[in-house]
């Protein structure tokens, strides 16, 4: 289960009026995903979901609030603690091109201090549910787009973290490689781990969300089910639920 | 325990990565080996051969030289002596040698191509000179019952030059032979007559001295280029080239420390430093050797005793180590700015500069391993090897050089987890850089000069004043100095005009109070006084430097006080102030607080007087102005005080009699202890009066910004 308590993310930016500006990228978002739970981040760009699901995975100190991690009765606020159990995918987060996915995974367990036995134990087991046998010895540089997403994935998967925290991990990916991770995250969810991850498509969101959390400008505007949130706004599609929410919040393309 | 254990496991692990992934990229391997191993052998090969290939040509080349003289075919019979003969020539030099060897005589004299031209066949000198028909032209005439030579040639001309130089020699052998027989014909001894005394020249250096000075020179240079180049790419790729891959926030996702990451980091720059330096020293040595046995199968010249370099080696590969530390550490500051392979190299080529210069320290003939040379880096490198090569062991300098590049090199590592803990450089996607290479389309108008910005235009200025500055004035003097003012404005103006930054805002221009300039012109008083003390003692402590900056100064001045007084202070009142207190001091505000922006302005206007004695007193002076700038919100004020305290100086300078009548301590050049008590008194009081005037009206200013 992994708990965000009133998160801010406040960010001083050099205005063209001399004086730098703050603005909250995140004002005060409190969310709790619990095991076996997957629940979708939607919002328009510049929400602050990246910010907000860096900060849920330690990436980024909050100017205020709280983040923690709790596995059993175990309760997780320290850095380090966290990072251990998290599986953190973003766009921004490439691959080393020089190295090959194995080598790659050998590192990180060494890294995540698992024993080189468990390690390798875990490597042919990750290789081969992501069918990745055929290049997991070439350089990730050599991948096709999809190969490299598998070995994305792979690489969040060494350490079996408690907790998936995806940002937009489909953007840009033809059906077969997204639903690789579609698939991937009903799989982990059926074993039991907590995944948050934020998307732009509403359809894959319905299909796959538990919940949803809508944020603008920072702050959460709705959150429930899917079939909640449609009741709640009168809409038929969620997308239609998006937009009407959107449109209750006054829209601002600023920033 | 465990933690430590974990500790040295997970930098190794991320050093292991670092390492794999900067080796196979063809780039650095070919930096790292293939440079040391294949090209330094070339280059010294083609050194040797293009060498080889001038001398054989010189020999070969044809002399021509046009004799016209009356001297009964003298100078052309002892030229034909210098001639070469022909046979000689078609069996090589190899038996000329072998000939020598045999007489067991060693001949000294070389023998050349010598075509002797009639003058009768050319029309004019000149024109056969220019036209590079003959290379020499002798013309031979009696005057006053005495040969008269001219040899006329074009020193433009290498092969001109050359015989010319040849027909020198001819001329000098010919006079002693002349000498010789006037003495022989009156009957009187050569021997006692030409040398009545014998010296010769002894040179007690040992050959490995003179080896040792001779590297001493060039080898720290070569070591500092080459781990300077050997560091430059692994640093780049692990920081800038990391960042521009995207594989940043994925290593950021890991359990691992900032300080972990920055340590593996480090680790693997310094580390393919040193390996890059050895291999090229290794490279180099060899050439060296091999060198040295060619020469040892040649000569009888020189041997060396090569363990007697030994501990300067060893202190050599210390010194690689300790530099290596220290250029990565830097390099990966300079490196983790920037977000991409080309903006690093940008950000490196003025670090690269700098340290070849300073780097050049090795050739300067006199610059010794001083207590403040062996803390300056890249420097101390240099003079510690140059030292060790010439035998000169002093184990304290050595210490104190290690250790000053180990300690700089954790303040730069310090830093550089600054910089790793910051967000705001990690994650940022929009450039916050240099706005002055942007189209200046895409400038938006108004608002502060970026601090990125600032510092550019710093250092362009500064290297401006340094290099053109100092020419002006050494060339023009008081003229020059307006022309350093000049740069000072029109450099920084030049960004505030071109970024299309809000004018007012960035210089400060706005009204000021009465009171503002009564409190400010009380506490330039106040320093004044403050800064005679602190002068006089720096003084004491640094006699030389003092009487150099005491000369330098009134070397500019000329005779016109008024002229004085518009160049050292109105001018540099009105320009200095409008770069420090009015686009650094502005632009620092801006970002940082205001306590940091103030220490480094008033910092870097202390160095800007570059001189040591002169720091202390001209940084308190920065430090007031930009109290006073900060205070009232105008750069007024900070004018004004800046002029009141050169206008003093002038005043001092140029009417030191008038001046001693009505404030003797001003003139003063030693003081007493009522004298110093006086000063600080008076002072401290003026600038506390002044500084509580100002602070008053500072609230006043705060409030309305508040407001």
């Amino acid at each position: 289960m992994i708990t965000a308590d009133n998160l801010v993310k406040t960010f001083t930016k050099n205005e063209k009026k001399n004086k730098k500006s703050e603005f909250n990228a995140v004002d005060g978002i409190s969310l709790t995903v619990k095991e076996g739970e997957i629940v979708g981040i939607l919002g328009p760009n510049g929400a602050g979901k990246t910010t907000l699901l860096r900060m849920m995975s330690k990436l980024m100190k909050p100017t205020s609030g709280m983040v923690g991690i709790r596995i059993g009765d175990e309760e997780l606020t320290d850095e380090i603690e966290v990072k251990r159990h998290i599986g953190y995918l973003s766009n921004n987060t490439k691959l080393y091109g020089r190295l090959s996915t194995r080598e790659l995974m050998q590192m990180l367990g060494t890294v995540y201090g698992i024993s080189e036995e468990d390690t390798q134990k875990r490597i042919e087991e990750i290789s081969e549910v992501l069918a990745m046998e055929s290049f997991i010895d070439n350089r990730i540089e050599k991948l096709s787009t999809g190969q490299t997403q598998r070995a994305s994935i792979a690489r969040c998967l060494v350490h079996d973290p408690q907790v998936y925290i995806f940002d937009e991990p489909t953007l840009g990916l033809d059906i077969i490689s997204s639903a690789a991770i579609i698939d991937f995250m009903k799989g982990e969810r059926k074993k039991g781990k907590t995944v948050l991850y934020s998307t732009h498509y509403m359809e894959e969101a319905e299909y796959l969300c538990d919940r949803i959390v809508m944020i603008h400008q920072g702050r959460i505007i709705s959150e429930g089910t899917p079939a909640e949130l449609k009741v709640q706004t009168g809409q038929d599609s969620l997308r239609d639920v998006f937009a009407e929410l959107i449109r209750g919040e006054g829209i601002s393309d600023e920033q | 325990m465990n933690s430590k254990v974990m500790n040295t496991k997970i930098i190794r692990t991320l050093v292991k990565k670092e390492m794999l992934d900067v080796f196979r990229d063809k780039k650095t391997v070919l930096m790292m080996l293939v440079v040391p191993i294949v090209l330094y052998p070339l280059i010294f090969i083609g050194a040797m051969q293009l060498m080889a290939f001038i001398s054989s040509s010189m020999e070969d080349e044809n002399y021509r030289i046009a004799v016209e003289a009356d001297d009964e075919g003298a100078f052309i019979h002892k030229l034909s002596e210098f001639q070469q003969e022909e046979d000689e020539t078609e069996e090589g030099g190899l038996s000329t040698e072998a000939a020598a060897k045999q007489d067991g005589v060693e001949t000294s004299e070389q023998s050349y191509k010598i075509t002797v031209i009639d003058a009768d066949s050319i029309s004019d000198y000149e024109t056969a000179l220019n036209e590079e028909e003959i290379d020499a032209y002798v013309l031979g005439q009696i005057q006053d019952g005495k040969m008269q030579y001219e040899v006329y040639y074009l020193s433009s001309v290498t092969n001109s030059s050359y015989a010319a130089n040849l027909v020198m020699d001819v001329f000098d052998e010919l006079k002693e032979d002349m000498t010789r027989q006037l003495i022989t014909d009156e009957g009187m001894d050569v021997r006692a007559i030409l040398e009545p005394i014998h010296y010769e020249k002894q040179d007690t250096a040992s050959s490995e001295q003179s080896l040792g000075s001779i590297m001493g020179s060039i080898l720290p240079f070569m070591l500092i280029v080459s781990l300077l180049m050997g560091t430059m790419y692994p640093a780049i790729d692990t920081t800038a080239g990391e960042r521009e891959r995207g594989t940043l926030e994925t290593i950021l996702t890991l359990p691992v420390t900032n300080r972990q990451l920055i340590i593996s980091k480090f680790i693997t720059v310094a580390v393919i430093g040193m390996v890059s330096a050895l291999l090229n020293i290794l490279s180099m040595g060899a050439i060296a050797l091999y060198m040295y046995k060619i020469a040892d199968l040649q000569t009888d010249v020189a041997s060396f005793d090569l363990a007697k370099f030994i501990p300067a080696i060893l202190v050599c590969i210390l010194a690689v180590f300790a530099f290596s530390l220290f250029i990565s550490a830097v390099t990966m500051c300079v490196t983790s700015f920037a977000k991409s392979y080309k903006e690093a190299n940008n950000y490196i080529t003025p670090l690269m500069l700098v340290v070849m210069f300073v780097g050049y320290a090795g050739f300067i003939p006199n610059l010794e391993l001083t207590q403040t040379m062996s803390m300056i880096p890249v420097a101390n490198i240099c003079l510690l090897i140059k030292n060790m090569m010439a035998f000169k062991v002093d184990y304290g300098a050595i210490a104190v050089v290690l250790l000053s590049n180990v300690a700089y090199a954790v303040i730069a590592i310090l830093f550089l987890s600054k910089i790793y803990d910051s967000e705001a450089i990690l994650f940022s996607d929009t450039k916050a850089g240099l706005q002055l290479f942007e189209k200046r389309s895409n400038m938006k108008k108004g608002g502060l000069p970026t601090v990125s910005d600032v510092w550019f235009v710093v250092a362009v200025t500064m290297l401006l004043m340094l290099y053109v500055g100092s020419l002006l004035q050494v060339r023009f003097g008081l003229a020059g100095v307006f022309g350093t003012q000049m740069i000072i404005l029109f450099v920084p103006l030049f960004l505030v005009v071109y970024t299309k930054r809000d004018f007012r805002q960035t210089y400060g221009f706005a009204k000021a109070k009465l009171t503002d300039y009564l409190g400010g012109g009380l506490i330039a008083v106040g320093m004044f006084l403050l800064n005679i003390v602190i002068a006089t003692g720096l003084m004491e402590i640094f006699p030389e430097s003092a009487a150099n900056v005491e000369t330098t100064f009134s070397g500019i001045l000329g005779d016109n006080a008024m002229a004085a007084l518009f160049v050292i202070a109105v001018t540099p009142a009105i320009c200095e102030e409008m770069l420090f207190r009015g686009v650094i001091l502005n632009s620092l505000k801006a970002k940082y607080r205001i306590f940091s922006a103030v220490a480094i302005t008033a910092a870097l206007f202390g160095i800007y007087h570059m001189s040591l004695v002169k720091f202390i007193p001209t940084g308190l002076l920065g430090l007031v102005f930009c109290i006073a700038a900060w205070r009232t919100g105008s750069i007024y004020p900070a004018m004004v005080m800046h002029f009141i305290n050169n206008a003093v100086s002038v005043a001092i300078t140029y009417y030191p009699e008038q001046l001693e009548r009505v404030l003797p301590i001003l003139t003063k050049t030693t003081l007493s202890v009522s004298d110093v008590l006086c000063l600080l008194g008076v002072g401290a009081a003026l600038a506390g009066i002044g500084g509580a005037i100002l602070w008053k009206s500072g609230s006043r200013i705060a409030g309305r910004e508040r407001a």
